[in-house]
C-alpha cells in the first residue's frame, strides 16, 4: 500500500500552516454547475505541500453542501480528501464501527479506513453541531485545519459567499 | 428452517430499513440502507414538482458529490458521459439541471425507488474512472544528472560548456531538430538525448540522421528512461545511428559519468 498515509502523516498535513492567498479575487466566486455551486482555492502549506479547499452546495437545498480540504501529493494529479464538512442531506454509516446517523457530519481520512477493504479513505465521519450552514462549515475547516487568513469577512466573500 | 418465519423476518428487516420522514411541504426524505463507498447514504426524497406531480428524486446530490474529485465538465464527455447516459436510459431516470428523478405518473413508488437507487449506484461508479497519472520526473532527473556530471568534468576541462534543448542556430533557427543536451569543448561535441517513449526515439533517430546529413561531427548518446519499454523495431533503427546508449538513467550514473569523461577528454 504505497500511498497509505499514516495517522501521524495525516495529522501533520492537517496541522501544517496554510495561508489563504491574499489576491484570491473573482476566481473564487462560486459558479453554478449542473444543480450546484462550486468554488475552490489552492493553498501552499508551510512545509511546501499543496492543498485545496473545495466548496459545493446544492442550488435547491442549502443544507446539502460539502466543504472539503484536499491534499495534492507532489508530482501527481491525485487529490485526496483529508477533511470533508458535510451538510444534512443524507445519513452516514461508519462501516467499521457500524453506527449510523442523520446529521451534519465531518469526514476525516484515517489510516484504519485506508487499510480496510471496501472502505473509502475518508469513510469515517463524526456528527457535529458546530455548524448548520456552508459558511459556518468553512469557518470550522479554517479553524480545524490550520488555515490562516488576514481578513475573515473579506476572504469569505471572495470564497464565494457560501 | 421455517420458511414462513424466514420470509416474515426478511420482509420486516427490508421494510424497516426503508423509512420515509416528512421534511417540508410535500417533501419527504427517503432513508435507505444503500451507501456510497465513503459510508454516505444515497440522498433520496419523495416530493412534488411545480405541477403537483410526485417524483422520487436525488435533488441533484449525486452529481454534486461526483464533483468532489472530478471536474464537472469531465462528466459530460468520454466514457463517463456514456456510462451516465446508459444508466439513465436503462432505469428510466430523467435528469434536469443535475437532478435525477423518476416521475410517479406512470411508475409505482416502489419501482421508481429501486430504479433510482440502481441508477445512482451505477452513475457513482464513474468515480472509479478517475485516472491516477503520476507525472514522470525523467526529464527533470536527466537535467540534474547531466548538470552534475558536466560540473564534475569542468575542473579538468575549463573550456567545457553545456546547453539543454539546443538546436543549430544557423541551420535550424526554428529549432525543429533539437538536442536535449549538447556538451562542447575543443573536441567533438557530445549530443545527449533523453528517451522515454517510441515517438521520442523515432524523432531522435531522424534528428541524428539530419545532423549527419548536414556533415556535423558529433558523438551521439541516448539515455533511456527504460529501454525495455521501447518497441523492438524502433529501437533497432535507433541503434543503427546512435554511438552509445544507456538503458536507464537511474542506476547508470557512474557509467555515464565515466563515459562522458572519456568522450570529452579524448574528443
Amino acid at each position: 500500500m504505497n500511498n497509505l498515509l499514516s495517522d501521524t502523516e495525516i495529522s501533520n498535513l492537517l496541522t501544517e500552516q496554510k495561508q489563504l492567498p491574499r489576491l484570491f479575487r473573482p476566481l473564487g466566486t462560486r459558479k453554478e454547475k449542473r444543480g450546484h455551486y462550486e468554488s475552490e482555492i489552492t493553498l501552499t502549506g508551510s512545509d511546501g505541500h499543496t492543498f485545496q479547499i473545495r466548496y459545493r452546495q446544492n442550488t435547491r437545498y442549502p443544507t446539502d453542501f460539502s466543504v472539503i480540504l484536499l491534499y495534492q501529493p507532489e508530482r501527481t494529479n491525485i487529490a485526496r480528501i483529508l477533511r470533508r464538512y458535510n451538510g444534512k442531506s443524507h445519513e452516514h454509516t461508519n462501516k467499521i464501527e457500524r453506527n449510523t446517523f442523520y446529521n451534519y457530519h465531518i469526514h476525516t481520512m484515517t489510516e484504519r479506513y485506508q487499510r480496510e477493504d471496501g472502505c473509502s479513505e475518508d469513510g469515517y465521519a463524526e456528527e457535529t453541531e458546530r455548524y448548520s450552514t456552508a459558511e459556518e462549515a468553512i469557518d470550522c475547516l479554517i479553524e480545524d485545519c490550520s488555515v490562516r487568513q488576514l481578513n475573515v469577512n473579506k476572504q469569505l466573500n471572495e470564497f464565494g459567499g457560501a | 428452517m421455517d420458511i414462513e418465519h424466514t420470509k416474515k423476518e426478511f420482509l420486516q428487516k427490508v421494510c424497516a430499513d426503508i423509512r420515509i420522514v416528512e421534511e417540508g411541504v410535500n417533501r419527504y426524505r427517503v432513508f435507505t440502507p444503500f451507501t456510497f463507498d465513503d459510508g454516505d447514504h444515497l440522498a433520496i426524497t419523495l416530493s412534488q414538482d411545480e405541477n403537483g406531480v410526485w417524483r422520487i428524486t436525488d435533488e441533484g446530490h449525486t452529481f454534486m458529490r461526483l464533483t468532489y474529485l472530478i471536474d464537472e465538465k469531465d462528466l459530460r464527455k468520454g466514457n463517463r458521459q456514456k456510462i451516465i447516459e446508459a444508466s439513465l436510459m436503462r432505469h428510466g431516470i430523467k435528469e434536469e439541471d443535475g437532478e435525477l428523478f423518476i416521475s410517479l405518473k406512470e411508475v409505482t413508488p416502489g419501482d421508481a425507488l429501486f430504479s433510482l437507487i440502481q441508477g445512482i449506484i451505477q452513475i457513482s461508479d464513474v468515480s472509479y474512472l478517475t485516472r491516477e497519472i503520476v507525472k514522470s520526473t525523467f526529464y527533470e532527473d536527466f537535467r540534474t544528472q547531466i548538470t552534475d556530471i558536466a560540473n564534475s568534468i569542468l575542473p579538468q576541462k575549463r573550456d567545457l560548456t553545456f546547453d539543454f534543448d539546443w538546436s543549430h542556430p544557423k541551420q535550424d533557427p526554428e529549432g525543429r531538430y533539437s538536442v536535449d543536451c549538447i556538451i562542447r569543448d575543443s573536441g567533438r561535441p557530445v549530443f545527449l538525448f533523453a528517451l522515454n517513449n517510441d515517438d521520442k526515439v523515432r524523432d531522435v533517430t531522424i534528428n541524428i540522421l539530419h545532423f549527419e546529413k548536414l556533415g556535423m561531427d558529433f558523438q551521439s548518446v541516448g539515455i533511456f528512461e527504460n529501454q525495455e519499454n521501447i518497441s523492438r523495431s524502433v529501437l533497432a533503427r535507433f541503434s543503427d545511428v546512435c554511438d552509445k546508449q544507456f538503458s536507464q538513467l537511474s542506476g547508470n550514473e557512474e557509467r555515464m559519468s565515466s563515459y562522458l569523461n572519456r568522450a570529452i577528454v579524448t574528443g
